[in-house]
């Protein structure tokens, strides 16, 4: 997939097949992480940025290192806008974002487990979304979460498992 | 397959929302060569640092151990020093020590100072003899040396 990109002459056809293959999931975990879509946007375009100057050359950058930075990126935004957004929380109305594509039939379901995303801890959540949706393997996200493989697999799995009890009634 | 799997199968099938057109249209305007030339300029020193220390660092170590080592064996002095001070026996301690002086011979010999006036002299031939005795080593050591004594005596008072 990066080889696509030659590098020297960048390709523009390459970068947008890495878009398309990327940016929903880049954009979902964004949006896990943060209250406002515009900031997961933010998010998103500035970490694909970061990590694209981190490489030596100009190929589009590994995945599981713009998983890392949007992660750390959102953590200082958390810091700096937390006052902000609490009050602004009560004044203006976000429009709903769904984080996932639904049919008409399978809407509730999606909602349910959207509710079931938002429910779990954040060290699940993160773990079980950059493996199911991400692609990520274990190793990376272990690396993009800068824990260790065992951790990030037991937190998978513990999330899973979570994940399940409470949707168990859209999966019946 | 069981429960889990197909729990993992059932939401793997759902996609993450399409995002929107005008945020995917300004990804795609992030062009390559915009982006990395920085990259390559900051990138590549910061690489070269990373990789510089990553690697100097232990090479030091290693240099500084290998010119220890190099030193230890190429000045083997002190080391040796050591050794010889415990192996080369304690000096002679000598148990008797025996200074002798035999008179071989005594005469006397007239001479003039440069005004003509006499001077006689008197003169003895004197041997010298040193003996020293290690008992513990069974070492004796002599030494024998003449020694010639010359006085002047003014021929008035003889």
């Amino acid at each position: 997939m990066n080889g696509d990109l030659e590098h020297g002459t960048a390709n523009l056809s390459g970068w947008e097949r890495w878009l398309e293959q990327h940016a929903s999931r880049l954009l979902l975990f964004a949006r896990q992480r943060t209250r406002v879509e515009a900031d997961a946007q933010d998010l998103v375009q500035e970490a694909v940025i970061e990590a694209w100057r981190r490489r030596k050359l100009p190929q589009p950058p590994e995945v599981a290192l713009v998983f890392a930075t949007i992660r750390r990126r959102a953590v200082d935004l958390a810091r700096s806008t937390d006052r902000r957004a609490t009050r602004e929380a009560h004044t203006v109305q976000e429009t709903a974002v769904h984080w996932f594509d639904s049919s008409v039939e399978d809407r509730e379901r999606t909602r349910l487990i959207e509710q079931a995303m938002c429910s779990l801890p954040e060290i699940y959540r993160e773990a079980v979304t950059l493996k199911i949706w991400g692609g990520l393997t274990f190793a990376e996200i272990a690396e993009a979460l800068q824990i260790p493989a065992n951790t990030a697999a037991s937190r998978y799995r513990y999330g899973i498992d979570e994940l399940r009890k409470l949707t168990r009634e859209a999966f019946a | 397959m069981n429960d889990l799997e197909r729990f993992e199968q059932e939401l793997r099938s759902l996609k993450p929302a399409r995002p929107p057109a005008e945020f995917m249209e300004r990804l795609r305007e992030l062009e390559p060569a915009r982006v990395a030339p920085q990259a390559d300029s900051h990138g590549q020193t910061q690489w070269l640092w990373a990789h510089l220390v990553r690697w100097l660092v232990p090479a030091t170590a290693v240099l500084a151990a290998a010119g220890f080592v190099w030193f230890k064996y190429s000045h083997p002095k002190t080391q040796h020093g050591r050794s010889l001070a415990v192996t080369v026996p304690p000096p002679l301690k000598a148990d008797s020590v025996q200074i002798d002086e035999q008179l071989v011979g005594a005469f006397d010999a007239v001479g003039r100072l440069p005004n003509g006036e006499p001077v006689r002299f008197h003169c003895r031939e004197w041997m010298d003899n040193v003996v020293l005795r290690d008992k513990t080593r069974g070492v004796v050591i002599e030494q024998r040396t003449p020694r010639v004594e010359v006085v002047p005596v003014r021929f008035e008072t003889y």
